[in-house]
């Protein structure tokens, strides 16, 4: 028998090796996000039996206002979240110089990304507040009266998608500025020479070396948007009136609240039919960087 | 018997036909330095030996034992790299008893080892030291070490020598050497260098795009190349070529000449049959060029030096011979090598007149390239 | 370096430039600093309304320890230790054995593995929810600590992965090669050669894995129910519901939710940093 293993070691220890990682995503993650769509072709309460339907819920969710109402907010949640990546670039290109205390200065600007979704949340919750939050403050500056926002329908899902915000230009500023450390110094240095500077050197020289980083902060931030689901969750609970939901956290209403586990499973796949979209675009990104750099 | 020896060995991978049918016995305590142009597969060769990649076709056999499948680590070798691959967190003295710990040997065992490699390569008092506090020859010396605690029956050699600096290198080619000489292992040693291959080798085998173009000593090589591949590949300054036609043949010799070249009567090989009017490649090594006489009768060949160098213990000149035009040259220019082996107070664009023995010449025929003259012997008198 | 590095002999330009800079900070940093501010404050000045001034009475010891004494908070936060720390452990385990597999053999589908592991990762939460927390309730761990650990080892596996192999594949070849012709078995060179090397990485991945297990809400709501059980992020949404007048106490209870990933965060800044950008940018 040992000597079997010492023979085979060489192929057996490797598949050894990674079994376990692949059972345990295999399952917990791919199986189940499987079982989900076979789910959406059901109905089901979550304690009964499961009563197919076929397209039955897909069907229903096309005419679902409910189900418009979080495609509308998906889309806001995506136009206010691409604003992250310039924004993170500007605040990066702010902060990169080597002055003393400019490691302290940078580090504290991170925070907003160690912070969790909750913590975001109930922060721009009093934010938001009408009477004691920081929109009121200035609004009282100037003698006005604070909108409460988070109670506006027409508002609320914007002031959600900004607190969010927040972590995410943290995130697209710690690209960047790694980003920036590696420039090559000599492109920089001939663009100088060749008399490029301001908005020229930016556009032409830099900008382009920053495609890779660029890139997958898009790409992280895009499909950020796409799922988010906490802050929704933290400040509006879908409301008022259901006027804030996205598919995300309408798919966590309907299993949960309605138990209509069914009908939540399609409204995940159709989620993520429109996430697989950006996924594959960032794998097929992924794999071509490395095919070039192999 | 025969430490290590290769039948057939062929490799292909992707599209690429890496090696081509290489068979090779190596003797017991030799030192074969594999040699070649990068490309050439002595790397995919040496690491098809220790088993780090697998052959297509053909067998391997190591002190009799066929070790064409097994293990890098069953195979009774010991390879010391090119970048010398040392743990970086472990001691010199943990690099060096790594393989006897995965072998699971008594510590006692395992000391008394790495103790007597590092008294061999004198690297007692630097056991307890990390390879990055280490110079580039002392690291060299653990990858050695680490080879000589497992006793291997064949060390193997993947170009060594290349990342060290000259002088560096000059010194720890004296003491490979040396140690061969004390350890009396079998060695195979890859290198791109011609002169490690010259001064380290017992034997030199010339591997040309997966093929070995020739097998023999150093001094064999140089003298009789079996091709005009291995006559262009051994010594510096590079063989002279021109191309010539035959002009006569009677018996075995052959009168050939080419415009700028005055005839030359060179002895053919036993059983050459070459036609009058032939085209050849004609062959002379730098320091076979004797400067006549200006003037004088008996010049092979006339011109001016183009360009002269200075290296002290002798000078070379790249001489333009008007209409003959070297094939291939060194000096990329189509001028011709002389070596003189003393220095020379010689003007840029002198006129010069050259003189070549027809014994020093070599000629390879076209097409397959081997060589047709006679074999010359290896040493003077 | 660009932008132009300001020079170190232009002494006005950068206190003009650092000036600058902390103003932004502070603007930056304004919801998190007026969070800060409440949570000192005196409940007596939050019930009249006093908000914004200076607080009168600092009340910094008591309400942080009103926190412990009068919420469930140490319970939570108890709860997030224990989640949070063995998945750590968990994934760099099996990101190192996965990272290690992926990177150095070639095999059919390997690719494939590859993308399922880091696509996996980009997938929304809830196309596994339905599926997850009925495999917990089978096994019987639903609202227990196993449901969540298991599930985290499990997710986030996948980003670790990427990040192991990317590291895993930057050591050079020949040092694999010459453990292999030394005789060692791939389980040797992983744990005598490879891990020893990966010390750093190991580093960055605890305290990335760390940030984002303690930072989870959605599991957290999706596969807990009970106070004993449930970690801070939850409790912290549910105490707020609970104590709605009390900003007082809601604001020291968020600070103090959002102590230990910051905290890890200033201790090993590098580590996160050069984490998060392994992927990003090469070399």
């Amino acid at each position: 028998m040992s000597s079997f293993w010492r023979r085979h070691r060489s192929w057996l220890t490797p598949v050894l090796f990674i079994l376990p990682g692949i059972v345990l995503f295999g399952t917990v993650i791919i199986a189940a996000s499987l079982q989900t769509v076979w789910v959406s072709f059901h109905d089901w309460d979550g304690i009964g039996p499961k009563l197919w339907v076929g397209l039955g819920n897909y069907v229903e969710l096309l005419d679902d206002p409910q189900f418009h109402v979080s495609l509308k907010n998906n889309l806001i949640w995506l136009a206010v979240f691409l604003l992250a990546p310039p924004l993170g670039l500007a605040l990066a290109l702010m902060l990169n110089q080597q002055i003393r205390g400019m490691r302290v200065l940078k580090s504290l600007f991170f925070i907003p990304l160690v912070l969790a979704s909750v913590t975001v949340g109930v922060v721009f919750g009093w934010v938001y507040d009408p009477t004691f939050g920081i929109l009121a403050l200035i609004f009282q500056a100037f003698g006005a009266k604070a909108p409460a926002l988070l109670s506006d329908e027409h508002l609320v899902t914007f002031a959600a998608a900004f607190a969010a915000l927040w972590p995410q230009v943290a995130f697209c500023m710690v690209l960047f500025l790694a980003g920036l450390n590696n420039l090559s110094d000599d492109l920089i240095g001939a663009g100088r020479v060749d008399g490029a500077r301001g908005w020229r050197m930016l556009r032409h020289v830099v900008l382009p070396q920053l495609t890779q980083v660029g890139f997958i902060a898009i790409a992280v931030t895009v499909i950020g948007a796409l799922r988010s689901f906490d802050m929704v969750a933290v400040m509006t609970s879908g409301g008022p009136f259901g006027s804030s939901t996205v598919l995300a956290y309408q798919m966590f209403q309907q299993s949960i609240f309605s138990y209509r586990f069914g009908y939540g499973a399609a409204i995940a796949t159709v989620l993520v039919v429109i996430m697989a979209i950006f996924i594959v675009w960032y794998l097929r990104g992924l794999i071509k960087a490395e095919e070039r750099s192999a | 018997m025969t430490s290590l020896e290769l039948r057939h060995v062929d490799k292909t991978y992707g599209g690429y036909h890496a090696l081509r049918g290489i068979s090779l016995a190596v003797e017991q305590g030799e030192f074969v330095v594999m040699v070649g142009p990068s490309g050439c597969g002595k790397s995919t060769l040496l690491k098809s030996i220790a088993g780090l990649e697998t052959i297509s076709s053909g067998q391997i056999f190591i002190n009799g034992r066929d070790v064409t499948h097994a293990e890098p680590g069953d195979r009774g070798i010991a390879m010391v790299f090119q970048s010398y691959a040392l743990y970086p967190h472990m001691t010199v003295a943990e690099n060096m008893g790594f393989g006897l710990r995965m072998a699971k040997r008594p510590k006692a065992e395992i000391d008394a080892a790495v103790v007597r490699a590092a008294d061999i390569l004198r690297m007692t008092d630097q056991l307890h030291k990390r390879p990055k506090q280490l110079s580039g020859g002392q690291r060299q010396r653990v990858a050695i070490g680490r080879a000589i605690t497992r006793s291997p029956d064949v060390f193997l050699f993947d170009e060594p020598l290349s990342n060290l600096d000259a002088a560096l290198r000059t010194q720890m080619r004296v003491e490979l050497s040396n140690l061969h000489a004390e350890l009396g292992a079998t060695m195979v040693y890859v290198t791109h260098d011609q002169v490690e291959a010259m001064t380290m080798a017992s034997r030199i085998v010339v591997l040309n795009r997966g093929v070995i173009a020739q097998v023999g000593s150093p001094l064999e090589l140089y003298r009789n190349p079996d091709n005009l591949f291995v006559a262009g590949f051994l010594g510096a300054p590079r063989m002279n070529f021109f191309a010539v036609t035959v002009t006569e043949a009677f018996g075995r010799i052959a009168k050939v000449s080419a415009s700028g070249l005055e005839p030359l009567a060179v002895e053919l090989d036993q059983g050459v049959v070459i036609q009058k009017g032939a085209a050849l490649t004609l062959g002379i090594r730098p320091e076979n060029v004797a400067i006549a006489d200006q003037g004088a009768s008996g010049a092979t060949m006339s011109g001016r030096a183009r360009l002269v160098e200075h290296l002290g213990r002798e000078t070379i000149l790249h001489v333009d011979a008007g209409p003959l035009q070297c094939v291939a040259a060194e000096s990329g220019a189509g001028t011709i090598t002389v070596q003189v082996g003393r220095p020379m107070g010689l003007a840029t664009d002198a006129p010069i007149s050259l003189r070549v023995d027809p014994r020093d010449v070599y000629l390879f025929s076209s097409g397959n390239e081997r060589t047709i003259t006679t074999r010359k012997p290896v040493l003077d008198r | 370096m660009y932008p132009r590095p300001i020079a170190p002999t232009a002494a006005a330009h950068r206190t003009i430039y650092v000036s600058l800079v902390a103003l932004v900070l502070v603007l930056w940093l304004l919801p998190l600093v007026a969070v800060m501010l409440t949570s000192i404050r005196s409940f007596d000045e939050v019930m009249a309304g006093q908000y914004w001034n200076w607080p009168k009475k600092f009340s910094l010891i008591e309400n942080y320890t009103a926190v412990f004494q009068q919420t469930a908070m140490f319970r939570f936060f108890l709860n997030s230790l224990i989640i949070t720390l063995p998945s750590v452990a968990g994934v760099l385990v099996l990101a190192t054995l996965n990272g290690f597999v992926l990177s150095r053999y070639r095999f059919k589908g390997a690719t494939l593995v590859f993308a399922l592991f880091v696509g996996g990762n980009f997938l929304p939460a809830q196309i596994m929810m339905i599926p997850v927390r009925d495999l917990m309730v089978k096994l019987g761990l639903y609202d227990t600590f196993y449901a969540l650990i298991l599930f985290h080892i499990a997710f986030q596996t996948g980003f670790a992965t990427l990040f192991m192999r990317n590291f895993i594949s930057a050591l050079p070849d020949e040092l694999f090669q010459s453990a292999r012709s030394e005789g060692a078995s791939p389980a040797q060179t992983l744990w005598h050669v490879v891990v020893p090397l990966l010390r750093p990485a190991l580093a960055a991945l605890a305290i990335l894995t760390f940030t984002f297990v303690w930072n989870d809400y959605f599991w957290a709501i999706v596969l807990t129910q009970s106070d004993a059980v449930k970690p801070v992020t939850a409790g912290l949404n549910n105490l707020r519901g609970e104590w709605v007048s009390a900003w007082n106490l809601v604001a020291a209870a968020t600070i103090l939710a959002a102590l230990p990933p910051v905290t890890m965060f200033f201790l090993m800044q590098k580590h996160f940093i050069a984490g998060l950008t392994i992927g990003a940018v090469k070399g």
